[in-house]
């Protein structure tokens, strides 16, 4: 039986008290999951939580009302069939809460006009400003969830023969993630083979293995609701081409550096530039054609971009992925990730 | 399959009628559904669809794959909604609209401040009825779905959780040609199937008990939606064997009543007084009747309480109803079902 985590409750408190509020609407399905401490809602505006000042109230479609009701006994919970803004406008009139606020980052036009015409206030992105920094407890699982994940890549290797296609060795990964425990994938597991690596997103298809081609697996797993994520490129028969060794090594050590230089306080743009300008140096810059990271935690994009246009800083406990790659269309590409977590003393992988 | 611009022919059509001169559009199911192109995330593009011209806002990493895929599209390279607004000064539009409840709170706001109009429903109204290259892919769809049930029932054997029949349940339908799943797979042993969104568990299969399995595949983008509810192992007992031929019946003769421009509160009506009428336990009815499928799972016309969606000529909806009694069991029944002139006719089969 899922227990509500009293940590996350305190600092949701300790929020509501730091921006002067004493009510805040929760809507977005994976900040419900990182309150309710699991996957409740099947889709988007199946529920709505108030959290106020002493306690919880829950607007969730009828049909979860029984079920939820003997799950979570310390929140009120009321069905709903229609107008669900409404109800949590009713119920915050009912509780007299006077400083009501919703995320505007998270609501549809509709719902936030709503909000406003019930005079409640436009705050942005307080669940993701508890959500970016990991508590023990959640490095704890994206540690176990990332090793499932390492472990894999010794499993698969000894699978890839000529012969096999895209799809079957995505289908080992994910049975062998599964295996170990995850509930999940992160995402859809990438596997290609040959040119195919040339297009970042390409997804698994029946592409046959064959010997001298580079392969690319880009994976990851849901364990115990938070996500891992990992990409390795590597190459498949006796000697990799020289052009191969090349860019990997590039890659690689782009990868590498913004490790090691990423400091406690940077800003997401500022690592980036470690990578993007390693990359520039070696004149493959404009085939760097994506980010250098993305924030990680219960979803496998989630805020803390190591982008060019993250200008905020990267603080303690924040989980992210570093996983620059150079894409050669016609030819192939390479990309190589790992995740991490900010401590005072810089990065630490997840692992 | 060759992607195809037809869906942006109709929408643009709809434009001309309703004398609108473009139309923002940011959700990920428009994106999909009228660029005929897959996205991976909702965040990879913006639309804006003038009644001549569709501009996709996007990621240089998609640029390849749109370039030769998706050659009616015409690309630009940012996801600045304010760039949206920009195109819109530039091609001197007068008036551009979107939807408030597809469109984010500050893009909504942006769109608002440089004067476009509010206009809901327009493209889930397009949405509504089926086109035939629509219809076949939720068909095929449909058919993986039910064809992974037979098997399946095959391979069921005591001891296996919900989590790994869940998991062979999925292999089944991507061994049959489903590209991906509809929504996540509910498998539910026992009692958990009086939860309608039971969450599996690592809870095993136990000799005489009831299965409740609610699920789905993608085929070209397109869903399809079937839950079946049957006894495992040995004689099923007296109040399963009730309680189902009720939900059954139920289904059936919803089934034989829906009928073109119908609405969806009326046939959620026949469904619920029948399970009434029948047994007195509507109130163990906890959901709607059904709901219409396509690109997205859940979507207009809704076959429910106070619905006034109509159902139309190849509108494609589910019909499902179900009982459940906490602590003990659930069964639901569902297929998912075309809309003709001769009456709904089940694609899961």
């Amino acid at each position: 039986m899922p227990k509500l985590d009293a940590s996350k409750l305190s600092a949701l408190k300790t929020l509501l008290k730091k921006n002067k509020l004493d009510g805040l609407i929760i809507s977005d399905v994976k900040d419900l999951k990182y309150i309710l401490g699991k996957n409740i809602f099947f889709f988007q505006n199946e529920g709505i939580l108030l959290a106020y000042d002493k306690g919880l109230y829950l607007a969730a479609r009828s049909l979860y009302k029984i079920p939820l009701s003997s799950e979570y006994p310390e929140i009120k919970i009321e069905g709903f069939d229609y107008c669900r803004e409404n109800k949590i406008i009713e119920t915050a009139k009912k509780l007299k809460l006077k400083n009501v606020a919703f995320d505007f980052n998270k609501e549809m036009y509709y719902s936030g006009k709503a909000y406003i015409k019930a005079g409640f206030k436009e705050f942005a992105s307080l669940i993701a400003s508890l959500r970016v920094s990991k508590t023990e407890t959640e490095l704890e699982i994206m540690r176990r969830s990332a090793k499932i994940v390492y472990g894999a890549l010794p499993y698969i290797k000894k699978l890839l023969k000529i012969g096999v296609t895209e799809k079957e060795i995505a289908a080992k990964l994910d049975d062998y993630m599964m295996s170990k425990g995850a509930s999940g994938t992160s995402f859809t597991t990438l596997v290609s083979f040959g040119p195919n690596g040339a297009n970042p997103h390409h997804m698994p298809g029946d592409f046959k293995l064959k010997n001298n081609m580079p392969i690319m697996l880009d994976f990851g797993c849901v364990y115990q609701n938070y996500c891992s994520d990992i990409t390795r490129t590597f190459w498949y028969g006796n000697k990799p081409s020289a052009e191969f060794k090349k860019i990997f090594d590039i890659v690689k050590t782009a990868h590498d550096k913004a490790a090691k230089e990423a400091k406690y306080g940077m800003t997401g743009a500022q690592i980036d530039a470690i990578a993007r300008s390693q990359i520039e140096a070696a004149g493959y810059g404009k085939y760097f054609t994506h980010r250098t990271g993305h924030g990680i935690g219960i979803e496998a994009h989630e805020e803390a971009d190591i982008s060019r246009l993250n200008k905020n800083k990267i603080g303690l406990n924040y989980c992210f992925s570093i996983e620059p790659g150079i894409y050669l269309e016609g030819k192939f590409g390479v990309r190589y990730e790992d995740c991490f977590y900010m401590t005072k003393n810089g990065t630490k992988i997840l692992n | 399959m060759k992607n195809s611009d037809e869906k942006i022919k109709n929408f643009q059509k709809y434009l001309k009628l309703q004398k609108i001169q473009a139309f923002a559009v940011m959700d990920y199911d428009s994106l999909n559904y009228l660029s005929d192109f897959h996205f991976s995330t909702q965040k990879d593009a913006l639309l804006l669809i003038t009644q001549t011209k569709a501009f996709c806002f996007t990621k240089e990493l998609y640029a390849i794959n749109l370039r030769k895929a998706a050659p009616y599209l015409t690309l630009i390279i940012s996801l600045n909604p304010a760039d949206i607004v920009k195109k819109v000064k530039e091609l001197k539009i007068k008036n551009a609209a979107f939807d408030p409840e597809l469109i984010s709170y500050i893009p909504g706001n942006m769109f608002k401040k440089a004067g476009f109009i509010e206009m809901t429903g327009e493209i889930s109204k397009l949405r509504e009825v089926k086109l035939p290259s629509e219809i076949s892919k939720i068909q095929k769809a449909c058919q993986i779905s039910a064809k992974a049930y037979e098997i399946f029932r095959k391979k069921l054997k005591a001891g296996i959780t919900e989590i790994e029949a869940a998991k062979m349940l999925e292999e089944i339908m991507f061994s049959l040609g489903g590209q991906g799943l509809a929504f996540e797979t509910i498998m539910a042993f026992g009692s958990d199937g009086a939860n309608p969104h039971h969450v599996n568990s690592k809870r095993k299969l136990k000799n005489n008990e009831p299965v409740l399995m609610d699920y789905g595949c993608k085929y070209g983008d397109y869903c399809s939606d079937i839950t079946r509810a049957f006894w495992y192992g040995g004689k099923p007992s007296k109040e399963f064997t009730k309680i189902y031929d009720i939900v059954k019946s139920a289904h059936d003769i919803t089934l034989k009543s829906a009928k073109i421009a119908m609405s969806g509160n009326e046939l959620d009506a026949v469904c619920r007084n029948y399970i009434e009428e029948k047994s007195g336990l509507s109130k163990h009815f906890i959901h709607s009747t059904g709901h219409s499928l396509g690109i997205a799972i859940h979507e207009a016309p809704f076959v429910r309480i106070n619905s006034a969606d109509i159902l139309r000529e190849n509108s494609v909806f589910t019909i499902e109803p179900g009982l459940y009694f906490e602590g003990k069991l659930g069964v639901r029944y569902e297929n998912t079902v075309l809309l003709t002139k001769t009456g709904a006719k089940i694609l899961t089969k």
